[in-house]
């Protein structure tokens, strides 16, 4: 007695179809899961077995085989329980497998017959619907993500016997007992509770913040301890412009793969990540011996926050280069290779020496070597791929009482958002979305300066304050800056800014002799 | 010993006797006054040697450190380094007269020459760029008047004071506390090669002695002893730099110090000294005038050496040569200039500032980085990686 019903599987971000036969026939009982699978899937065996004997459902004593094909792809995951019980139960003669031919089954089964989350479900999902798969029997708690995909029909199961009741009922009672699952639309934003409001002062961090922001520019906030450069990067992700519905479901692509996507389904909101300086490499970039999407991958169209830069290990830190620079990351196992998208905005944040009040000789008594070696923990190539470096000033107590009214989350936005629709617009026959993207070959097309800016850049280079180096650095900033006050044309004010939040580069190169 | 050419068959030997470790300058000398020549030293018995030293000790020394001295000497001769002893008519007489005079120099380069104007100019090594901007100011003056300036080479005021005396054309001279062929501090390469070249660097260490912090304050009275005033630029209450001051005073040359804000640690040093009496340098032109009627009057009038340049009383006072009036700036550029200052700051402090003493107000944060790089680009301010500070004094 054969059957075969519909499953996936993911491998790195790609996810694939999987046919699962099951087989029963005479000859010595036994259970036997082929078709390369790794051990947690081997173990379904004993899953299934045990959850359909505690929901009322007896194995019988025959030669069981359970087939995944495509046979040479390794398969991951505890997603194959639900399907390799739905295959048993049509061998059993419960229903016709004929009947199930565009439905899909994932989940993972619980001995007591639920059915609990998997991963990877969305990507999944998108993947079969190209099958021509339009149902979804999928766990409950997995309801959601699925349903983000529209054009197909989901039913989210909670344990075996609703999957019993849900096969076994003809169409008309399935459209009663199981209405497919309808996501709410998240039409309201999660209110954190944070706003540029709250911070006194630092108008000029504040302002390279919206600067990157708007064109998606790496950011280095430094600045003396208290100054509030965290308190300023947890605030940029609420100026970002919002994700579009692609980029949406990119991300929680990667958060589904990822475990790691919520019950409401959709990542409404761009990623904020802050791991602490302890993170290893293989957390940063992904990896494991089956490799999963590290956090730079979950930063993904969102903010990697590094706080106390310094302080990361130089791996970790050289583990950003390739990904800043590919917007992608590779991990290469013996059987496979995978690729992870890693397109992050990076805000930093660090102290410009060790004891943190530099350059205040009164208060701070690091040798100029201390400091080199200090600030030498960030390589060059890493310095190279960020864009801005802006610094915080102290503040005083008498200025937290006396604060003036500044500006709101909602005010910059509004700025930001602005830029966003000119770089959309100018970008729109081209691969791009922000002006931080822009490699140096478009810069030209794209970032002509005013004849005044010609002329300004030119007095700069002379007066030995910019490098050819540092010359799309510029341009690129300007370009946003621009954007910002809603001008075509880059003025001298522009890149005047733009070679502010280049000249903090100085800092790290320069034969600091004093 | 009289004649020179039997001074330089001696010299092997005189240098290996600086070199003997545990005997010091007094000693050596006392050596070579009672046998005649180094080579007699080298050559001496253990019992002449008892009979001058009253003890075994010295004579052990000698006879443990014995080695082959032509080889070593020639190849330092090779490598361009020579050895004055205090009986050398080369040794610099300002070292004669100093207490504790060492009993020979090695140099590479050149010496001071006996009559050469020099200025010794020291300080901290982690200074502000209040400190060298008035190093470089110095050094430069000192330089166009063909004054020498003398220090040690160390990070900060001294290596800048020196690289400003190069810049400016003049001669000047390092005092090293290890030997002339080691570059110390290593990030100084550059300006090691320069001053060898167009000045020279000093030791009382044979070549190859590595730095060591005893060293330094034995060298520190080379520096002063070599100079005819010493200038304390910047200085913590409590620093090296006031060693070289004890030495000076010790020596009798005249000590001047750089007044610094109260509220400033690293001009504790020096605001400590003038309240002990030191002079107060307030600008080269007044010390140099200074110099010239105490210390240089008799050079004056034997050598017919044109004194300092004096440009008057306009200038008398201040720093003179690029305190140039602010030119070429509007009325905003120049409400900025006077926020700044020689201290950097960051750019959030300069909006801070201009908030606070509501200048410029009027003007958002990418106008006021416009204004700031323009002062940049004319050369008024100097941007230290995200900081900026006043490049020149400007008198408005």
């Amino acid at each position: 007695m054969f059957s075969a019903v519909n499953t996936g599987g993911v491998r790195g971000m790609d996810a694939y179809p999987v046919r699962v036969e099951v087989d029963l026939s005479r000859g010595l009982p036994c259970f036997e899961l082929v078709g390369s699978a790794g051990s947690e899937v081997k173990e379904a065996r004993e899953r299934v077995q045990i959850a359909l004997k505690n929901e009322g459902v007896v194995l019988p004593v025959s030669k069981i085989i359970v087939n995944l094909s495509p046979a040479d792809i390794r398969k991951e995951g505890t997603g194959y329980d639900l399907p390799i019980a739905a295959g048993l139960l049509a061998c059993m003669d419960f229903f016709h497998a004929s009947d199930f031919l565009h439905t899909a089954f994932l989940g993972e089964l619980a001995l007591n017959g639920e059915v609990r989350r998997v991963s990877g479900v969305l990507p999944i999902v998108i993947a079969l619907k190209k099958e021509g798969i339009d149902t979804f029997l999928v766990p409950a708690e997995n309801a959601g993500e699925c349903a983000v995909v529209p054009g197909i029909r989901t039913i989210g199961i909670k344990s075996v016997r609703e999957l019993l009741c849900y096969l076994k009922a003809d169409e008309e009672e399935r459209q009663k007992c199981f209405p497919a699952y309808i996501r709410e639309r998240a039409g309201r934003v999660e209110e954190n509770g944070k706003d540029f409001a709250q911070v006194c002062g630092q108008e000029s961090v504040k302002r390279a913040a919206e600067v990157a922001a708007a064109g998606f520019h790496h950011l280095m906030l430094a600045g003396a301890p208290g100054t509030g450069k965290t308190m300023i990067a947890e605030r940029i992700p609420d100026i970002l412009p919002p994700m579009t519905e692609e980029e949406k479901l990119e991300v929680s692509g990667i958060y589904s793969i990822a475990g790691k996507l919520q019950t409401e389904g959709l990542m409404e909101k761009r990623p904020f990540l802050a791991p602490h300086h302890t993170v290893s490499p293989q957390a940063m970039a992904g990896g494991g011996r089956i490799p999963r999407p590290g956090l730079l991958s979950l930063a993904h169209r969102g903010i990697l926050f590094l706080d106390e830069m310094p302080e990361f290990s130089s791996a970790v830190l050289e583990v950003l280069r390739q990904p800043m620079e590919e917007k992608k990351v590779h991990i290469d196992r013996s059987y496979a290779s995978y690729t992870y998208p890693a397109d992050f905005m990076l805000v930093c944040a660090m102290n410009p020496c060790p004891c943190g009040y530099f350059p205040d000789r009164n208060r701070c008594h690091c040798s100029p070597a201390d400091i080199r070696r200090y600030l030498g923990r960030i390589s060059g190539p890493i310095l190279d791929r960020i864009d801005m470096i802006t610094e915080a000033a102290p503040v005083a107590v008498k200025d937290l009482y006396e604060a003036r009214e500044a500006e709101s989350t909602a005010a910059i936005k509004l700025r930001v958002l602005g830029a966003r629709e000119r770089q959309q617009f100018r970008y729109r026959e081209s691969p791009y979305r922000f002006n931080g993207e822009l490699p140096g070959s478009e810069v030209k097309k794209y970032c002509q300066p005013s004849f005044d800016g010609q002329r300004f850049l030119e007095q700069m280079s002379e007066a030995g304050q910019i490098s050819a180096r540092a010359f799309h650095k510029i341009l690129r900033l300007a370009r946003t800056a621009a954007d910002l006050e809603g001008r075509e044309k880059i003025e001298q004010t522009h890149l005047a800014e733009a070679v502010c939040y280049n000249s903090g580069r100085r800092r790290f190169w320069k034969q600091m002799d004093m | 010993m009289q004649k020179i050419e039997e001074i330089q068959g001696q010299q092997p030997f005189a240098h290996w006797l600086n070199g003997v470790e545990g005997i010091g300058s007094v000693w050596a000398r006392k050596l070579v006054e009672a046998l005649g020549t180094p080579e007699e030293v080298y050559r001496a018995s253990e019992k002449s040697l008892l009979a001058i030293a009253g003890s075994s000790r010295l004579a052990g020394l000698l006879a443990a450190q014995k080695q082959e001295v032509y080889k070593e000497y020639e190849e330092m001769e090779q490598a361009g380094i020579f050895f004055l002893p205090c009986y050398h008519p080369e040794y610099p007489k300002r070292l004669l007269q100093i207490p504790d005079s060492p009993f020979g120099i090695y140099v590479k380069g050149r010496l001071p020459r006996d009559n050469e104007r020099s200025i010794a100019i020291v300080g901290a090594r982690n200074c502000s760029a209040y400190g060298r901007y008035v190093a470089d100011a110095f050094a430069k003056a000192f330089a166009k008047e063909g004054v020498s300036v003398v220090s040690g080479m160390a990070r900060g005021i001294d290596g800048v004071a020196q690289g400003g005396a190069l810049a400016a054309g003049g001669s000047t001279y390092a005092v090293l506390g290890c030997g002339v062929d080691i570059c110390y501090p290593a990030c100084h390469d550059a300006l090691y090669g320069k001053i060898c070249a167009s000045g020279g660097v000093l030791s009382t260490y044979p070549p190859k002695t590595a730095p060591s912090p005893k060293h330094f304050p034995p060298r520190n009275r080379i520096i002063s002893g070599l100079s005819d005033a010493v200038l304390v630029v910047e200085a913590k209450q409590k620093s090296g730099t006031l060693i070289t001051v004890d030495m000076a005073l010790e020596q009798g040359r005249e000590v001047y110090a750089v007044p610094g804000r109260i509220t400033d640690r690293l001009s504790d040093g020096c605001n400590r000294l003038l309240v002990q009496g030191a002079a107060v340098a307030l600008s080269p032109a007044q010390m140099l005038k200074e110099l010239s009627e105490t210390v240089w009057r008799n050079d004056r009038q034997d050598e017919g050496i044109t004194g300092c340049r004096n440009d008057g009383a306009a200038n008398d006072g201040c720093l003179t040569g690029e305190g140039a009036a602010a030119e070429g700036i509007n009325k905003q550029e120049r409400a900025l200039l006077s926020l700044l200052d020689f201290y950097p700051i960051s750019m959030e402090q300069i909006y801070i500032m201009a908030q606070q003493e509501k200048i410029l107000c009027v003007l958002a944060l990418p106008q006021m980085m416009e204004l700031l790089w323009q002062l940049v680009v004319k050369g008024f301010v100097v941007n230290e990686g995200g900081y900026y500070g006043l490049k020149k004094p400007v008198w408005q």
